[in-house]
């Protein structure tokens, strides 16, 4: 038998075989070629940003001038004189009062009004609700009555619109107690309400909701888009919902028989909406100009259509004049090497114009900063999947939406100033209304994966998807690999001089250690069990009641520990491993190496399609962890200055990649040494599970798991 | 005596049948030679096409609704004008101004006005409903409005505005029209005599693009831009927050807003107007298939009116062809005489040399006495008394023959 197969001329395998083979025979030095050059990559991205451009024809932005009247704006100096007029009054009675005179105000407008009454619970840990669309039937017993909040809602229909479709714009407004900046945010949002309510040329209905935020700006908004989008047609939801709400419904229903305005008690609906703006006033602002800051990341990484950002930017940059800016981490603007990098790249761009003046991919060193810190707060923010507004409620709605906060240059209380700060913020409104409602469909022309390296820079799906491809294309060859090498197997590369003499106790041997990869399987998937048990722990210790963060996270730890000690002691007892000890060279830990790998590569694939940027992250630190990984007493045993190199690195690599050591190296190198607090960990990762982050999930699941078995294979006694 | 009379009478018959036979062929072959070589310009239609939807392309509807108005001025009756307008932007909920068209920022003109006649309207735009216009292949259900009428003797103007590209033209989103598909209709239009001179004028991108397929004589084409151009829009309306009109229509009316239904400028005089740098774009008119000189060719020929009245007696009659173009020879030249003052150019109902010569050919000695004959046997008004003077006619030959038999 052995002799025909050799007297056969052998037949070449096809050139894409040749290739795997080739590429799988020289995995170390692919896995660290691919590795370098994922990193330099992601440090490239900045460089790689393209402008942004307005991708749907039909938006035109500022092709219309703007409207908006001074009458517009007295009537809202009115409406916020007449609201700060209540605020020495108590807190209840000035909420209820400020509710009515915004509702005044609005129907006066000739506008649809309607409440909208909540009741606030705060997010708790549900191991189920992650990936499920909000819930609607959820329970509503064991609701405090004092916890419940009233928006108010403004609906103007569309003159000629056929009222499918609106377009929504949110103030969030303590009732009672609210600042200037806020009542300022209601008087530019008033002043276009106002002009809206006189114009012709609406084709969407447009939606003022003022928001309850004594609870937050995120849960009115998120309940109100619940009820919004599940329409209660049996009469016991409302029946349910209004109990607790009876003390306030006199004044609504005085107002009814008074004035017999459009006011209703009911839920009003307008179209689907197209998008939706929150805007809101900060405080005070160190700048020399109004500046308008944009926030436009939701749940899970998902981005507004970057269409919208668009023409917020280039309206207010281009008609406005105002200054706008995104979210940067700001530490990085300071870091030696950020900038010793950018003067790299600087350099590396001029010597490139040198040699072809068509070669235009320099940037300067100071942007080149810039544009890392934002683009690592862009990278952050979508990494964590906690929305960063009221916009991410939309964005679960499949409704696109970002929060504008304009700060203005100067104390509001400048009377020439304050007008022209509403006019300035007026138009803006204005103009981006115009231009959603000018749209004929969905937002769908621009990306919606991307990120922002400035306000009107960004890195599209495209280019990004780079650096993550190339991270995590050494992982199958060096699974591959490590299998082929600790089953002997033949890849035809090597010259086998093996002895065709096979005996049938090898044949034996050879099934054997061919199903060798069930046991690494085995012990791999067990450790995942281990890792969903884990991150469902925390819903037992929320039930513990008073418990700090701090004793949270030991007990945490702890039940954490102990289980992975039970189950070590239940199923990784070492009578099982009996067999595969006798195999020779690199062996069980080789094949287990091999498994962790491959875990690792679809944790992270699947990661990279729900949430691209923890992915990403996540991979720069898991990959160079699970293939740098080698039993550090085969090292010990070597005693050579790589192999001493070897060890450093791995336990190096080996502590940064543990998520809580990982989350304290980060706050310190950005808050000081002095922040750290055990109890932050836990804060952090019930922010996460909290806003349903897939993110709490990959942690839990692919990456706690993927950690613990490179420490095992670390530890591997071989 | 008698064999005599019978070779006579025998010869005298085959040789009017075979006088019979040559007339025919000669009366046929003059009607087929009567191609739009031959044929006077006896009427004018226009098609005007606005090819794309949605809001932000309301310039184009207002480009073909200038030109609609445009070409109603200059004397095309709204019967002729063939109006396909894709969406209405008149009353979309988003025009500010209800229920009217500019194509100018300072609002003086309202295109929609109330004599506005659409005859393809909205989603019944498309690229088939077009080429059957073209073509002339309706269902029979489709009334006459929407139809084109035209005829070998008809000039008509096709004006289409969208979005287009390398030879392509966009309808609506959702069809294209490609250069190969308008070349094929003016063929066919072409074959059934549909038209005698045809001006295609496209206001899109590449247009030029659009026209280079085409191979059938006696078609003038005009566009926009050429390949790899855009055509841009004129200027913004910041009340109505769009564009209002394209570069190339707005110099177009231009034009034509200076002259009146009996001004003769010519075509290439239209031509020649479009300076590049106004319009951004090259505008580029294809000649090689059209006969006569530009600047022999009034521009009223395309965008105004002829019109051809053929009096008939009995409203059920059919009137030969030949007969018609005669009258309307008749009339074009009373018509050129009347206005003679006003026009220098060469009357285009005046044949070129080309056909002259092959009339001359036509008319060898023998034909035309036949003609004059086979007019003379056509005067004659009372078949009746023809037939009494034959009898009459027929008694002296009978006597003669008597006497020669005997």
């Amino acid at each position: 038998m052995p002799k025909t197969e050799t007297e056969t001329p052998k037949m070449k395998p096809r050139p894409i075989v040749r290739l795997g083979i080739f590429l799988i025979s020289h995995s170390l030095l692919v896995s660290v070629v691919c590795c370098t050059a994922g990193v330099l990559a992601l440090l490239l991205l900045p460089l790689l940003a393209k402008n942004t451009y307005i991708s749907e024809n039909a938006l035109m932005p500022g092709s219309a001038s703007s409207m908006i009247s001074n009458r517009d704006i007295s009537e809202a100096n009115r409406l916020a004189s007449d609201l700060n007029g209540l605020n020495f009054k108590p807190q209840d009675s000035a909420a209820v009062e400020s509710r009515r005179i915004l509702t005044k105000y609005m129907s006066d407008l000739g506008a649809e009004v309607s409440y909208h009454k909540f009741h606030y619970k705060p997010n708790q840990f549900h191991p189920l609700h992650f990936f499920s669309s909000p819930d609607s039937t959820s329970s509503v017993k064991n609701l405090s009555c004092s916890a419940h909040g009233v928006n108010t809602v403004g609906i103007i229909r569309a003159p000629s619109g056929d009222g499918k479709e609106a377009i929504v714009l949110v103030t969030p407004y303590k009732f009672g107690k609210s600042g200037a900046a806020e009542t300022l945010s209601l008087s530019i949002a008033y002043t276009v309400f106002s002009l809206l309510s006189r114009v012709t040329w609406l084709a969407k209905d447009i939606i003022w909701f003022v928001a309850d935020s004594q609870y937050g700006e995120y849960a009115p908004v998120e309940a109100w888009l619940r009820d919004y989008h599940t329409p209660v047609f049996t009469g016991l939801g409302t029946l349910n919902a209004d109990r607790c709400v009876k003390i306030d419904d006199p004044y609504v229903f005085e107002q009814k028989s008074i004035a017999q305005r459009k006011i209703s008690d009911g839920f009003r609906r307008a179209g689907t909406m197209a998008a939706a703006l929150i805007l809101k006033v900060a405080d005070r602002n160190a700048m020399l100009e109004d500046t308008l800051n944009i926030y436009a990341e939701a749940s899970n990484g998902q981005m507004p259509n970057l269409d919208l950002i668009n023409i917020v930017n280039y309206l207010a940059v281009h008609r406005q004049g105002l200054r706008v800016k995104v979210e940067k981490v700001l530490t990085l603007l300071d870091s030696r090497w950020l900038e010793i990098l950018g003067q790299i790249f600087e350099l590396l761009g001029k010597a490139a114009r040198s040699l072809n003046p068509g070669w235009k991919f320099g940037i300067s060193a100071a942007d080149y900063i810039e544009g890392s810190a934002t683009l690592a707060s862009s990278l952050y923010y979508q990494a964590l999947g906690i929305p960063t507004g009221p916009h991410g409620a939309f964005r679960d709605f499949q409704v696109d939406a970002i929060t504008l906060e304009i700060s203005p240059k100067v104390s509001p209380h400048n009377k020439a100033r304050h007008n022209e700060f509403l006019l300035r913020g007026g138009r803006l409104v204005e103009g981006v209304i115009r231009s959603i409602n000018n749209l004929l469909e969905k937002f769908h022309q621009s990306f919606f994966l991307y990120m922002l390296t400035s306000p009107s820079k960004f890195v599209s799906v495209g280019v990004y998807m780079i650096a993550f491809a190339l991270l995590v294309a050494p992982l199958p060859l060096v699974a591959a690999s490590l299998y082929a090498d600790a089953n002997q197997l033949d890849l035809g590369v090597k010259n086998t001089k093996s002895t065709p003499t096979a005996t049938a106790s090898d044949e034996l041997d050879i099934t054997f250690r061919s199903w060798k990869w069930l046991y690494a399987a085995k012990e791999v998937f067990l450790i995942h069990v281990w890792g969903a048990a884990v991150s469902l722990l925390p819903y037992f210790i929320c039930q513990i009641p008073n418990c700090s963060p701090t004793s949270s996270s030991v007990i945490w730890v702890f039940l954490s520990m102990l289980s992975l000690l039970i189950l070590y002691l239940i199923v990784g007892s070492p009578s099982t491993h009996v067999y595969i000890s006798q195999s020779k060279e690199k062996g069980e830990w080789a094949i287990l190496k091999s498994a962790t790998i491959s875990a690792v590569f679809i944790g992270l694939l699947v990661m990279s399609v729900v949430n691209f940027a923890a992915a990403e992250i996540g991979a720069l630190l898991l990959v160079p962890m699970c293939l740098m990984a080698q039993p550090l007493k085969l090292d010990m045993k070597a005693g050579k200055l790589r192999s001493f190199l070897r060890i450093i690195c791995n336990v190096v690599l080996g502590f940064i990649a543990f998520p809580p050591a990982a989350f304290f190296v980060v706050k310190t190198i950005f808050e000081g040494f002095n922040s750290i607090n055990m109890g932050d960990f836990w804060n952090w990762m019930e922010s996460l599970w909290a806003w349903n982050s897939a993110t709490y999930i990959y942690i839990g699941m692919v990456h706690l798991p993927c950690w613990v078995l490179c420490l095992h294979i670390l530890l591997h006694s071989c | 005596m008698m064999m005599g009379f019978k070779i006579y009478s025998l010869f005298s018959f085959k040789m009017s049948i075979f006088l019979f036979l040559f007339l025919h062929s000669a009366i046929a072959y003059s009607s087929h030679s009567s191609s739009a070589d031959t044929t006077m310009h006896t009427n004018n239609w226009a098609v005007l096409v606005c090819t794309s939807r949605f809001w932000f392309n309301y310039r184009h509807m207002a480009n073909t609704l200038s030109l609609y108005r445009t070409v109603k001025r200059l004397g095309i009756p709204d019967e002729r004008i063939i109006l396909m307008l894709a969406d209405d932007m008149a009353c979309n909920a988003r025009n500010k101004y209800p229920a009217q068209v500019f194509n100018n920022e300072n609002h003086r003109l309202n295109l929609y006005g109330d004599n506005v006649e659409v005859d393809y309207r909205g989603y019944e735009v498309t690229v088939e409903n077009f080429l059957r216009v073209l073509t002339g292949r309706h269902e029979t259900a489709v009334p006459r409005s929407k139809r084109l009428l035209s005829d070998e003797g008809s000039h008509i103007l096709l004006y289409m505005t969208g979005h287009g590209g390398d030879e392509f033209l966009k309808f609506q989103d959702s069809e294209e029209l490609q250069s190969h598909d308008l070349a094929d209709a003016v063929k066919q239009m072409k074959e059934k005599r549909r038209f005698k001179e045809l001006l295609i004028m496209v206001d899109t991108c590449q247009a030029a693009t659009l026209f280079n397929q085409l191979h059938s004589p006696g078609v003038l084409a005009i566009g926009s831009s050429m390949k790899g151009e855009n055509s841009y829009s004129h200027h913004l309306d910041s009340d109505v927050g769009v564009s209002v009109v394209d570069r190339f229509t707005f110099y177009t009316l231009a034009f034509f807003e200076r002259l009146n239904m009996y001004d003769n400028a010519s075509l290439s005089s239209l031509f020649t107007s479009y300076d590049p740098n106004t319009l951004m774009s090259t505008a580029y008119y294809r000649t090689d298939l059209y006969r006569r000189h530009l600047d022999e060719v009034p521009v009223t020929n395309f965008f105004g009116s002829v019109m051809e009245t053929i009096h008939t007696d009995s409203a059920y009659r059919a009137v030969p062809r030949k007969m018609s173009n005669r009258a309307g020879i008749n009339m074009a030249v009373e018509k050129s005489v009347q206005h003679d003052d006003r026009r220098t150019l060469i009357d285009s109902n005046v044949q070129d040399p080309t056909s002259h010569i092959k009339t001359k050919d036509q008319n060898c000695p023998f034909t035309r006495t036949m003609n004059t004959f086979f007019d003379k046997v056509e005067r004659i008004e009372h078949p009746d008394s023809l037939v009494n003077y034959g009898l009459i006619l027929m008694l002296p030959l009978l006597m003669v023959s008597v006497w020669l038999s005997s």
